[in-house]
């Protein structure tokens, strides 16, 4: 089953104006337990795909749903509880919340979730045991490595229990070393636990990894090849 | 609740930006109480002096006898008897009142000559403790006075010098009387100081020709506060043919001192809020635009507009509320050494004292104050937030974090 349906997705900037045409109508499904690559150039619109499918963004025409819910109809606020509870982000440039320890920021999506203190806990240990970090609980953004930020990151998109986890080019400013490790654990969770990736990356190391490759060129689907 | 926890670390993350407002909070906070404390004692001083020397909490007069004093308009002589047993009254008095002239080898001037029992005088006015020299009358001495610094100094008078009153008596018949000066205040107010002397009302009554005349009964209450209004309704009730005054009646300007402090004290309140509220708001946007990647992150991975509102809010009243303690500590104990210590303006007391404003000030501020002062910077911090809470609500994902 599909936990993501984009069907005829376009985006256009600033149609007033000079028109960009980011997305020319692109359909795409995505199953439960997929780990996959969204690759291309610059500017093919990888990251602007993401967004619509994280719910950031808003397609200029086309249905995207995930799980049946059309998410192309929510309000701004309905889309702010829906990817609380649906979808999971790892950022880049990790954007941890700075003020917080580790422990906190893997908690936080569940104190917004409501969830028990007795849960959070047993979660929090849980999630940072499988992220390899259990022993920097109390440590702040500032005090880890960037890998170390990365994994916490991971543990904070998995703690939610989302369908899916969205990650725009995770590995981008990790070390050789720190990319392996990040890339090992999340295909340990994805097989293991079954979590699904989507990954948009630049990064060979990442595609290699990958188990479906979706290759965009001026905001068209090139190739969408399985492994 | 993790927000309290959120917002308060974020105030420690630009240090310095943050102690600039908290600084700035408890500078005005401190600098508010002093100037409040200040602002009181000069004006309930001078609602105090003119209760204590002139107009007590109430006065009873007949409502001819007006301001032109005359001598004929005079209160029924059993009134006296009547009200001073009364419970909430702790002193009570009766006058005659003359106006006439003072006249000195050196000099004249016009004046009000009060005729007062020197043993009920001193349980309403408090000139008898305000002598720089002589007695408060000698019982068996006639024609004794007691006149204030300023008469002396005008008319070239000392103590145990001569001086000559003159006014009109029950017959509209000019009378002389020569006065030995007694005694010489001073109030620390020279308006009221240059207005009137003293004189025994046995003696005044006599020349009149008058033995028993009673122009004013003064009334000095135990807690003016809770009585004043109720003790005048009550004595117009009784006597509805005097005309009973309270202090403020009797004196538009004590009245006027009185609201003026009040009105002093929310407008230097709202200039301090109006400047604090800009420099919370300023900071707090700059906080708010430089952390636009994590708020926008924040809504992107689930926090809602409400909580990031919230969220700003909570950060902002933190910011704006802490130094206000601090600065309420300082003022008081200010305050506490000002009070006890005292604040002397008598290099400059020619100047104040022709205000009626005393060259030496204890300045002291109701709790009253500090709880309204802290309410204001609560208030005032709550107002700032709302802007940059808007701002921060008005981020988009996708532009706070660019992309995912």
């Amino acid at each position: 089953m599909s936990i993501i349906s984009a069907n005829n997705i376009k985006k256009t900037y600033d149609p007033d104006k000079i028109a960009v045409h980011a997305l020319r109508g692109i359909d795409l499904e995505i199953k439960q337990g997929e780990f996959t690559a969204i690759v291309g150039p610059s500017g093919s619109g990888k990251t602007t795909l993401l967004n619509i499918i994280g719910g950031l963004d808003r397609p200029t025409e086309g249905i995207i749903k995930i799980a049946d819910t059309d998410i192309s109809t929510l309000s701004d606020n309905e889309l702010i509880d829906f990817r609380k509870d649906n979808i999971g982000f790892v950022f880049q440039a990790y954007n941890l919340i700075p003020v917080l320890t580790a422990k906190e920021n893997v908690e936080f999506v569940m104190v917004l979730q409501k969830r028990s203190k007795e849960e959070r806990d047993q979660r929090t240990k849980e999630l940072l045991e499988a992220v390899g970090l259990s022993d920097k609980t109390n440590k702040t953004p500032s005090e880890l490595s960037g890998g170390q930020q990365q994994r916490v990151a991971v543990a904070r998109a998995l703690a939610s229990k989302p369908r899916f986890i969205l990650a725009d080019e995770p590995t981008a400013n990790l070390d050789s070393e720190s990319t392996a490790g990040l890339l090992d654990m999340m295909a340990e969770l994805n097989q293991e636990e079954g979590v699904t990736f989507v990954f948009s990356t630049h990064d060979q190391r990442v595609i290699d990894r990958a188990r479906r490759i979706v290759t965009l060129v001026d905001g068209k689907i090139e190739s969408d090849e399985t492994r | 609740m993790m927000l309290p926890k959120i917002a308060w670390r974020n105030i420690w993350r630009s240090r310095i930006r943050s102690f600039v407002v908290i600084g700035a909070v408890f500078l005005g906070v401190w600098a508010f109480i002093c100037m409040m404390a200040i602002t009181f004692s000069v004006s309930l001083g001078y609602v105090d002096d003119a209760i204590r020397f002139q107009t007590s909490h109430l006065q009873l007069h007949h409502p001819d006898f007006g301001d032109d004093k005359a001598s004929e308009f005079m209160l029924d002589q059993d009134i006296y008897n009547q009200i001073k047993g009364n419970k909430n009254i702790i002193g009570i008095t009766e006058r005659t009142i003359v106006t006439g002239m003072v006249r000195s080898s050196r000099g004249a001037r016009g004046i009000i000559i009060k005729g007062v029992d020197p043993q009920t005088e001193t349980t309403v006015s408090e000139i008898s403790e305000s002598l720089l020299e002589g007695k408060f009358f000698t019982e068996e001495k006639k024609n004794e006075v007691i006149i204030s610094k300023e008469i002396a100094e005008k008319l070239k008078l000392g103590l145990r010098k001569r001086l000559v009153l003159q006014f009109q008596d029950m017959n509209k018949e000019i009378v002389s009387a020569s006065f030995r000066v007694a005694g010489i205040f001073k109030t620390g107010n020279n308006i009221t100081d240059l207005s009137m002397l003293l004189v025994n009302r046995k003696d005044i009554n006599r020349l009149l020709g008058a033995e028993n005349a009673v122009h004013e009964i003064a009334i000095l209450l135990d807690d003016p506060t809770a009585d004043l209004l109720a003790t005048q309704d009550k004595l117009k009730k009784e006597f509805p043919n005097t005309l009973i005054e309270n202090y403020r009646e009797i004196s538009p300007e004590v009245q006027l001192y009185e609201s003026q402090i009040y009105i002093s004290v929310s407008i230097l309140m709202f200039i301090f809020m109006l400047a604090l509220i800009f420099g919370i708001i300023n900071t707090m946007l700059m906080a708010v635009l430089e952390r636009s990647r994590e708020l926008g992150m924040l809504m992107a991975i689930g926090m809602n507009k409400l909580r990031v509102f919230g969220m700003i809010v909570l950060e902002t009243i933190m910011l704006g509320t802490i130094g206000a303690p601090l600065g309420m500590a300082a003022g008081w104990l200010t305050v506490k050494f000002l009070n006890k210590r005292g604040l002397d303006f008598s290099e400059y007391s020619e100047g104040t004292e022709a205000f009626g404003i005393k060259s030496f000030l204890r300045p002291e501020l109701d709790s009253e104050i500090y709880f309204i002062l802290m309410v204001a910077v609560f208030v005032t911090a709550l107002l700032a937030s709302i802007y940059p809470a808007l701002r921060a609500i008005k981020l988009r994902p996708i532009e706070a974090i660019r992309k995912i």
